[in-house]
């Protein structure tokens, strides 16, 4: 399960270590920091605050795109999207990290894997307001199509509920991604093991 | 890679294409580029820093990476320069390691020592005169506090902001070792014959 985490398009500053906190007492996810709107050096300077946290409850810290702020602030890895510096050149440049990557499609999706990326996002799945600027949403046949052209992990994103994540799963996907459902930080720990229960089926 | 002495650089805008402006900025005599545009994509900026990067070797000058450390590592740039606001210099050094051209901007002296204390190779120190080519919310340093800025950090300094061919010799009186300029290069209608004069007035 992947657990998106970003102040992009909201007010709540405190919200990555309010998570971090929170994930002490939760079954190991994949945190995914991506603070668009912050510069390099608050970047830094949060990663270094929650790398430790993260690491200490037993899951990966995976920083948006600045693998050198990865590096730096010992995070488990990059998330590149579509946009970013390509996954090969990464990879050389930066070999200890793990690297995940955003597709919105079966073609990227198979360049991805073939450059070496270790798992994917693809997705909008269903209709979401956060995934908007990716364009409408793709359906589960698309998801299946992407995991069967694939070998490398494929998380689902985009409109993922508990319940959907059962479909998502049946339809080749190894979990799920969500931002929005992880935003009560109180109800962290109790939402992703009701999504756990629904991928577990 | 060693930094030359005296120098221009010339940094790219958010406009033109940053290949064709460093190529005609190189043309002109330029010695340092810095690629910087906020507003791009990860992949734009290593495909554009790949290019300039070659162009530069051509001519034996200096290419610089503004901000973005990982473009810098993944195209072995021959440095970065980091803003206050961007990934500590300290941090950004250790990534780098010893061989690669580290800018830190400041705007007071205490800066400049704790820049040089993080492992900077240069200062970029400004804005000197008023500018419109970056938002600014404080006022401009004016040209006396360079020599404060070079004396109390024991490098060179390069300065930038709202320098152009006709404040150029004041700055460089002031004790700067190098000018950098976004739009007296890239707002001319000849940017070549435009770093032609800023770089011949350098060595006046």
């Amino acid at each position: 399960m992947v657990v998106s985490s970003g102040v992009e398009h909201l007010s709540n500053r405190g919200l990555a270590v309010a998570q971090s906190e929170a994930l002490a007492g939760s079954v190991p996810v994949i945190f995914q920091l991506r603070e668009k709107g912050l510069e390099a050096g608050a970047v830094h300077s949060l990663c270094l605050q929650l790398s430790p946290l993260i690491k200490a409850s037993g899951s990966l810290l995976m920083l948006n795109e600045r693998f050198d702020i990865a590096l730096a602030t010992g995070a488990d890895g990059v998330h590149l999207p579509e946009s970013a510096c390509p996954c090969d050149i990464v990879r050389k440049a930066a070999p200890g990290l793990i690297a995940g990557g955003s597709v919105h499609g079966k073609a990227t999706a198979v360049e991805a894997a073939r450059a070496g990326i270790d798992y994917l996002l693809f997705g909008p799945v269903f209709p979401t307001p956060s995934k908007e600027a990716f364009g409408p949403s793709q359906g589960l046949d698309a998801l299946q199509e992407v995991c069967r052209s694939v070998s490398i992990p494929v998380f689902a994103v985009g409109g993922i509920t508990p319940e959907k994540a059962y479909a998502c799963i049946e339809n080749g996907a190894y979990g799920i991604a969500a931002l929005g459902p992880f935003l009560d930080t109180g109800a962290l720990c109790a939402t992703i093991n009701r999504f756990q229960s629904f991928i577990d089926l | 890679m060693i930094l030359p002495r005296k120098f221009l650089c010339v940094i790219t805008d958010e406009h033109l294409c940053p290949v064709k402006l460093a190529g005609m900025a190189l043309d002109g005599g330029a010695r340092m580029v810095q690629l910087r545009r906020k507003t791009a994509s990860g992949r734009e900026l290593y495909e554009w820093a790949s290019r300039i990067q070659e162009l530069c070797r051509q001519r034996d000058a200096v290419f610089i990476v503004n901000d973005r450390v990982d473009i810098a590592l993944a195209m072995h740039a021959d440095g970065v320069h980091l803003g206050q606001d961007d990934l500590p210099a300290s941090a950004a050094r250790s990534l780098l390691g010893p061989d690669t051209i580290i800018g830190v901007s400041v705007s007071s002296a205490a800066e400049a020592e704790k820049a040089r204390d993080d492992g900077a190779d240069y200062i970029g120190a400004g804005h000197i005169f008023p500018t419109f080519s970056k938002e600014k919310t404080s006022p401009p340093l004016g040209t006396a506090p360079i020599r404060e800025i070079a004396k109390a950090s024991g490098l060179p300094v390069v300065a930038i902001g709202g320098i152009n061919m006709d404040n150029l010799r004041k700055v460089m009186a002031a004790g700067a070792s190098a000018v950098a300029v976004i739009s007296a290069v890239s707002g001319a209608i000849d940017p070549v014959s435009a770093t032609r004069t800023l770089v011949n007035q350098i060595w006046q």
